[in-house]
């Protein structure tokens, strides 16, 4: 149970991560930067996390070399790990898509005020346009995220540990199928409805700065 | 370079196993591979929709005892991961008295979790029709049914259209999650065929990701085209209740919020 919220918690800070250096990376005009973040959010979002989980576990360690492969098929944390890296893969792709359509929300008086006050682009993406950007597209984020904790109860199919797969042992030694999986429905839906709570007071609080800002501008 | 000839004479030979990916066993056996994927996302859509309809007309209606157990159904089951919606009817029916098989466990759990997701876009549509076309119609004397029926339905599904293929779309892939409860569908053949070749692992799951990016791309492609030809249809509506808020530039009193806020 405890790691279902662990890898809930560092898949959604990795994907959040990923993500928006993602989305810079596909909103810039280089070519080297913005092909293969489109490839990426492509591929990632086109085949279901299901697969990347089982290629993270099965096929991703032989192509490490010098016998890295095999260490790490023989360690016994390492469906944890390809659990955390094929949920990282699937989401953040997902998280790159709506970062960018909230940095495309950002208004353009707001980045020419900064151009102007002589910040450069790099100040600007992180002192303008990621606050407004991820202000925009909070709910949506927030929906993602939570879709992304319920999406960790698939690494039971590589044995990572977590509460699907708890409940599936329990069944198979007691045969009470219903009443173990109601148990996690429950603690499901309990820690959706606790996170989705937890995104409208963030979402309430950051609306506070952006009326102050409607405010001086009127 | 070596490697990159022996992966494609590797691919080379998933191709002659096509069948067991597409149809599975099917002439001798029970059809699989990614037909089932697509006959399942088919099916459940269609199904869910019919529940979505019902369910997501009654969250928009305003009185408590309609309002409240939609809510509850479509908040409960967007809350939990479809594996668990799976395995409760996999362990249901049979507890219930249905001897049916396991394939019929994932249809119902597949058009649930569908439902819940597709009410939510009725709602949305059905709240973007604008408050005019219902006092309209209520006006030239229709009944609230008739007006429903023939005013405000057909201009929100016009409007829902974008979002139910997008929808089709994550939906077509969640249907891989079935594999769990032993059903042979497209990455359940992609295992049984690595596991008799397990030194093709990597051509087996190239050839699956490749399956499944074919027909998901085509999906999404075809969706995004139409969301530039229907989806700006009334967009501005479309929007969720927080963007239209911001949309307001003069800072309003707090009475005024609140009222904007609750009124859907």
């Amino acid at each position: 149970m405890e790691l279902t919220l662990l890898i809930a918690v560092i898949t959604t800070i990795t994907s959040l991560l990923i993500g928006t250096v993602l989305a810079i990376a596909r909103l810039s005009r280089f070519k080297i930067l913005n092909v293969p973040g489109r490839v990426y959010v492509e591929t990632a979002r086109n085949i279901p996390g299901l697969f990347w989980l089982l290629f993270f576990y099965f096929v991703f360690p032989q192509f490490l070399p010098f016998g890295l492969g095999e260490k790490l098929n023989a360690y016994p944390g390492y469906s944890v790990i390809a659990g955390i890296i094929g949920l990282t893969f699937d989401n953040s792709a997902y998280v790159s898509d709506i970062v960018r359509t909230g940095i495309m929300g950002v208004p353009k008086g707001h980045i020419e005020a900064a151009v102007s006050t002589g910040l450069n682009r790099i100040q600007q993406i992180r002192h303008i346009i990621l606050p407004e950007a991820f202000r925009l597209v909070m709910p949506p984020l927030g929906t993602r995220m939570i879709h992304n904790f319920k999406n960790s109860s698939l690494c039971m199919v590589i044995a990572a540990p977590e509460l699907t797969w708890a409940i599936q042992q329990v069944e198979s030694i007691t045969f009470r199928g219903l009443e173990v999986t109601l148990l996690a429905t429950f603690f499901y839906v309990f820690i959706a409805f606790l996170s989705s709570r937890f995104i409208i007071y963030l979402e309430k609080r950051m609306r506070i700065d952006i009326s102050s800002i409607t405010q001086m501008r009127t | 370079m070596d490697g990159f000839i022996e992966l494609g004479r590797f691919l080379f030979e998933q191709l002659l196993n096509w069948k067991f990916y597409i149809v599975g066993a099917y002439p001798k056996g029970p059809l699989g591979g990614l037909a089932l994927n697509i006959i399942l996302a088919v099916i459940t859509i269609f199904i869910g929709f019919f529940i979505a309809v019902l369910f997501g007309l009654g969250r928009t209606s305003a009185r408590k005892y309609i309002h409240y157990p939609c809510s509850a159904y479509i908040d409960t089951v967007r809350s939990t991961p479809l594996l668990m919606i799976l395995f409760w009817f996999y362990f249901l029916l049979p507890v219930a008295g249905f001897r049916l098989p396991v394939l019929w466990s994932a249809v119902v759990a597949l058009s649930v979790y569908a439902s819940a997701y597709m009410a939510e876009i009725v709602r949305a549509g059905f709240l973007a029709v604008p408050k005019g076309q219902m006092e309209a119609a209520l006006s030239s004397g229709m009944s609230r049914l008739q007006a429903l029926m023939n005013i405000i339905l057909p201009q929100a599904f016009r409007m829902m259209i974008p979002s139910f293929v997008s929808f089709f779309n994550s939906h077509f892939k969640n249907t891989s999650v079935v594999y769990i409860v032993g059903i042979v569908e497209l990455i359940n053949s992609g295992i049984i065929i690595s596991q008799r070749q397990p030194n093709r692992i990597f051509a087996v799951y190239i050839f699956m990701g490749l399956l499944f990016w074919i027909v998901c791309y085509t999906l999404s492609y075809f969706s995004r085209k139409l969301e530039k030809k229907l989806g700006i249809l009334d967009y501005e509506s479309y929007k969720p209740e927080i963007y239209r808020e911001d949309l307001v530039l003069v800072p309003l009193p707090k009475a005024v919020k609140r009222l904007m806020v609750t009124q859907k």
